[in-house]
């Protein structure tokens, strides 16, 4: 034998795929998201995508020339974090964005903390997440194809309006470029079917999701609002892409399961109690930071340390048929359970003194005239008689919490103030006292309680939108959303805020109503 | 019962290219070189010694202890030296070397049947023991240690192993498409000494002749029958089959007896039956010559001792126009690289795989850093976590690697390092990893002392 052997440890066979040929796959995988994307969205978006990609693999070959490091560039992760990110901008984003969250992702998240593989939390939703808290304005403005902009569906379902499903799942709603639902199952069942990605990871992201949401959502089993919360807001991007990453996911099975069901349970929370609609990035950012920790603690035992590594006879003791990460999550469920009622029925007292503080100067404000402010028995008595309940039709849901009189020095009623409800904000409840004089005309409205939107609908506790309530005698308001108004009972609308406002504008008719019938009516 | 474990791999078979070679005894011409140590266990020690004239099947050295084995001459000729000689791993061992003389003149007294009901359960133990019976499959375990457990009446299963799931072997699908009633005898024969157990022959489904052979023999022997297992590396290994066919996992530190099984190579099982009914010693068994190299892919029934060169040459060496770039003593998942093939065959040796590319060669430059894309922990058959214990050697963490992450468990199949689309090499590290942290082991128990 004249040329020498190889020599080298067994085993001699190596399997066909590459670092390179999953990344391609994966690519190729999120193409008919990027196609349904700029279909409908246009060339705007194609631009998007295409600068997304083009800058994250040109920062990271810009960072390989610059440190002197092999040629990283080529292995295609790269393009996968650009086209990720530009998955879930919108499409209407200066073109600024995606080069600024690609080289963000790239050189921030993934090189400088050792590059493929070493990066603890996913690349692309990190740059994203950096985008959405810098240019936070620019970053969540949706607009539709003819130019109009909207709220996108998960905002919409927030604030109780209806969302069409359909489109969501075709992906001509108003959101991400990658918004396509089906799009994205599409590709993301190919990956699962070849293995590339972990169905641990996804099943249990949507299983605890769609658990959580329906527990816990308010609205119960109800398959049109569970699916429309599937289908919005990136959660399928989520599940399949974003939290199936590589790097930034648990190895084991069973700590994959947790991992997935740690973000569908922070997934559907954010929604319900969280204030931004797109909270399913941070999410699956959270649970990439326990991912150590799980790697750590969450280790499966080899086939032959585990309980049925025997087939044995006789039964299994309960305790030991319990996996123990389902004992765990239980009782840190009920630790956070006991805690959290434990504050709030600690400070439910205070909260309510300061509450009641709170609403008495609010009616000693709209009733300027008053000595003191009194209660009075058969008013109290018609109060509790609605029992709470949405009060009369025509005004939303509103309800009449309490009602006060306000008496001069001699004891002589000089105006009421009325505490109202409505239950028909952006955000929550509006609370707010509507102040009488004895004839029947609005001294004015006072907000005790209030978490509309900054800079739009927080704008009616301006003096402009409420000064428009004062000095009027009137059966009823009217919003005016033309603006410009000259009739005494029309009243212009915040723009941009015409939910709110016209929430507070029936509230007020509410407090009218039950003043011309009730308090009026019941002294005469 | 199951027809596979889970984990594995799905490495291309290559058996296409000698699976149809009927199997051709090889008579070697040259020297004849015997190691010492051809089994798991102490080496052997000579009985012979310069000048001697030896005859085939005469013992020329004897077990040291009782995890040890004989080992016969096969051939013969005149005892040329006792010294060392270059194996197939690479180092020097202590040789017999014989000038062989080309005649294969036999030894008197084996060779004539006996029928199995005139041989008692003891000749059978200690005829197996004479022989110098090994495991063929690859790890050479003394087969007579095997056969005594603690406990024969625990046994339930005697698998007789055809998986045959190494790449390009096909000595055992040859052997049990021709030798079938034999192998059936041997297993008969082994389930003599274990009163409640069954025997299965498990064969991997990519060998269709093997088991329609096989289960024509088994026909009408109510003891014995055949399963048929999914093709997946490394459904022949030993913790494989009781997975798949007894459905128990075990620690390493356990044998298979300890959980009632016995797992014996169909050639094993041949070698029992020559044994036991014509007390013929172990010394040959078969072999494929394959590779995308070789000129003439085949299998052999080949004599211990003959050099691996001999054989090729006569089997037409390589392939005209192509570069032979790595030689494989078995398969190329378990197999071992030959850096010369002028080193001896041993009893335990398979295969002879000769490759025209070396995969490892590619992977080196394919090398990327790791994805964690756990393909590494789908695949391996004990259910470790490849990915987690590579990156705690990496961190100097051999307490995690062996407390917390079971390091220790690694049965170094390879299935992590093949799949790896990183290249990373695995099992590599953990082979390393064990001795040491065995090493360091052992200096402590010494130190304690």
């Amino acid at each position: 034998m004249n040329t020498a052997l190889n020599l080298s440890s067994s085993p001699h066979a190596r399997d066909k795929w590459t670092t390179g040929f999953i990344m391609r796959v994966v690519a190729l995988s999120l193409l008919p998201a990027t196609v349904v994307g700029v279909a409908v969205n246009g060339l705007h978006a194609l631009l998007v995508v295409l600068l997304a990609v083009a800058a994250a693999v040109g920062a990271e070959f810009a960072f390989d020339k610059l440190c002197h490091k092999p040629d990283t560039w080529k292995d295609g992760s790269a393009v996968v974090t650009g086209l990720m990110l530009a998955l879930s901008l919108s499409p209407t984003v200066p073109l600024s964005m995606p080069v600024i969250g690609s080289v963000f992702a790239i050189i921030v998240v993934k090189c400088c903390f050792g590059g493929l593989g070493k990066n603890f939390v996913n690349p692309a939703l990190a740059a994203r997440c950096f985008l959405l808290i810098s240019f936070g304005r620019t970053m969540s403005t949706f607009q539709m194809v003819d130019g109009v902009s909207s709220a996108t569906p998960v905002a919409m379902m927030k604030a109780g309006q209806a969302v069409d499903i359909s489109k969501m799942f075709l992906g001509t709603a108003s959101g991400v470029i990658g918004g396509s639902v089906l799009a994205l199952l599409a590709g993301g069942l190919v990956l699962w079917a070849l293995d590339i990605i972990h169905g641990q990871i996804c099943f249990s992201v949507l299983g605890a999701f769609t658990l959580f949401m329906a527990l816990f959502g308010g609205q119960g089993f109800d398959w049109k609002f569970l699916l429309a919360h599937l289908c919005g807001g990136g959660v399928v991007m989520g599940a399949f892409y974003m939290a199936t990453d590589y790097v930034t996911s648990p190895v084991g099975k069973l700590g994959q399961a947790v991992y997935g069901a740690l973000i569908g349970v922070l997934g559907a929370l954010f929604r319900i109690k969280g204030g931004a609609a797109d909270s399913f990035s941070y999410s699956v950012i959270i649970a990439n930071l326990f991912t150590p920790l799980i790697d750590t603690y969450v280790i499966p035992k080899p086939f032959a340390f585990r309980r049925n590594a025997v087939r044995r006879e006789g039964k299994v003791p309960l305790s030991q048929r319990i996996p123990r990460p389902v004992v765990v999550l239980t009782v840190i469920t009920l630790v956070a359970g006991l805690a959290l009622s434990g504050v709030y029925s600690m400070t439910k007292d205070t909260i309510d003194e300061q509450n009641r503080a709170a609403r008495a100067a609010s009616y000693q404000a709209v009733v300027p005239e008053a000595d003191r402010i009194e209660s009075d028995a058969a008013l109290d008595q018609a109060v509790a008689d609605l029992g709470g309940a949405v009060y009369g039709t025509g005004f939303g849901r509103s309800t009449i919490n309490e009602v006060y009189v306000g008496a001069d020095a001699a004891g002589e009623p000089v105006g009421y103030a009325i505490s109202v409800t409505t239950a028909d904000g952006f955000d929550g409840n509006i609370t707010f006292a509507v102040g009488l004089s004895t004839d029947g005309t609005v001294n004015g409205i006072a907000f005790t309680e209030l978490h509309e939107t900054a800079g739009m609908g927080m704008r009616v506790d301006e003096p402009e939108f409420k000064a428009q309530f004062a000095g009027k005698a009137v059966s009823a308001f009217v919003l005016n959303k033309a603006g410009g108004s000259t009739e005494p009972e029309q009243i212009d609308t915040i723009s941009g805020a015409s939910t709110t406002s016209g929430a507070v504008v029936n509230a007020v008719n509410a407090a009218l109503d039950f003043f011309q019938n009730v308090v009026k009516g019941g002294n005469e | 019962m199951k027809d596979t474990f889970r984990g594995g791999v799905h490495p291309a078979g290559r058996k296409e290219l000698s699976r149809e070679m009927p199997l051709r005894e090889f008579l070697p011409t040259g020297e004849m070189v015997f190691p010492l140590s051809q089994h798991i266990g102490k080496p052997a020690k000579p009985i012979v010694k310069k000048g001697d004239a030896v005859l085939v099947g005469q013992r020329i050295a004897e077990a040291d202890g009782f995890v040890s084995a004989h080992i016969a001459s096969s051939c013969s000729g005149t005892v040329k030296a006792v010294e060392k000689r270059r194996v197939l791993t690479g180092g020097m061992m202590e040789c017999i070397v014989v000038d062989n003389d080309g005649q294969f003149t036999p030894m008197e007294g084996f060779g004539r049947r006996q029928e199995p009901s005139a041989v008692t359960n003891d000749e059978i133990l200690q005829r197996v023991q004479d022989a110098g019976v090994v495991g063929l499959g690859g790890a050479g375990f003394p087969t007579h240690v095997k056969l005594k457990p603690r406990d024969p009446q625990a046994i339930r299963f005697v698998i007789a192993n055809g998986a045959e799931c190494e790449p390009y072997l096909t000595g055992n699908d040859q052997l049990m498409r021709t030798r079938a009633a034999e192998i059936v005898e041997g297993l008969e024969l082994t389930l003599r000494l274990f009163p409640n157990a069954e025997g299965v022959i498990a064969i991997e489904d990519n060998k269709p002749e093997a088991i329609a052979a096989m289960q024509g023999a088994a026909s009408g022997k109510s003891r014995v029958r055949v399963q048929a297992m999914k093709t997946k590396y490394p459904q022949g290994g030993e913790r494989s089959l009781i997975q798949a066919i007894a459905g128990v996992d075990f620690p390493l530190s356990k044998l298979p007896a300890d959980v009632g099984c016995i797992v014996d190579n169909v050639g094993t099982l041949y070698a029992i039956q020559r044994a036991a009914l014509y007390n013929e010693p172990l010394f040959s068994q078969c072999l494929t010559l394959s590779g995308e190299a070789a000129a003439n892919p085949g299998n052999y029934i080949v004599r211990d001792g003959t050099s691996f060169a001999e054989l090729l040459e006569a089997a037409g060496g390589v392939k005209a126009g192509v570069t032979l770039k790595k030689a494989l003593a078995g398969g190329p998942m378990m197999g071992i690289a030959l850096s010369s093939l002028d080193v001896p065959i041993q009893k335990q040796n398979n295969g002879l795989t000769l490759l025209a590319d070396d995969p490892n060669e590619k992977a080196e430059l394919q090398r990327t850093s790791c994805l964690r894309c756990g393909r590494c922990t789908t695949v391996c058959p004990v259910g470790l976590l490849p990915q987690l214990m590579a990156e705690a050697v990496l961190m100097g963490d051999l307490k995690r690697y062996e407390t917390r992450l079971y390091g220790l468990e690694c049965i170094q199949c390879g299935s992590c390092t093949y799949i790896c689309p990183a290249k990373r090499p695995l099992m590599q590290t953990f082979k390393q990893t064990k001795s040491e942290i065995l090493a360091r082991k052992r200096a402590e128990g010494g130190a304690k002392k």
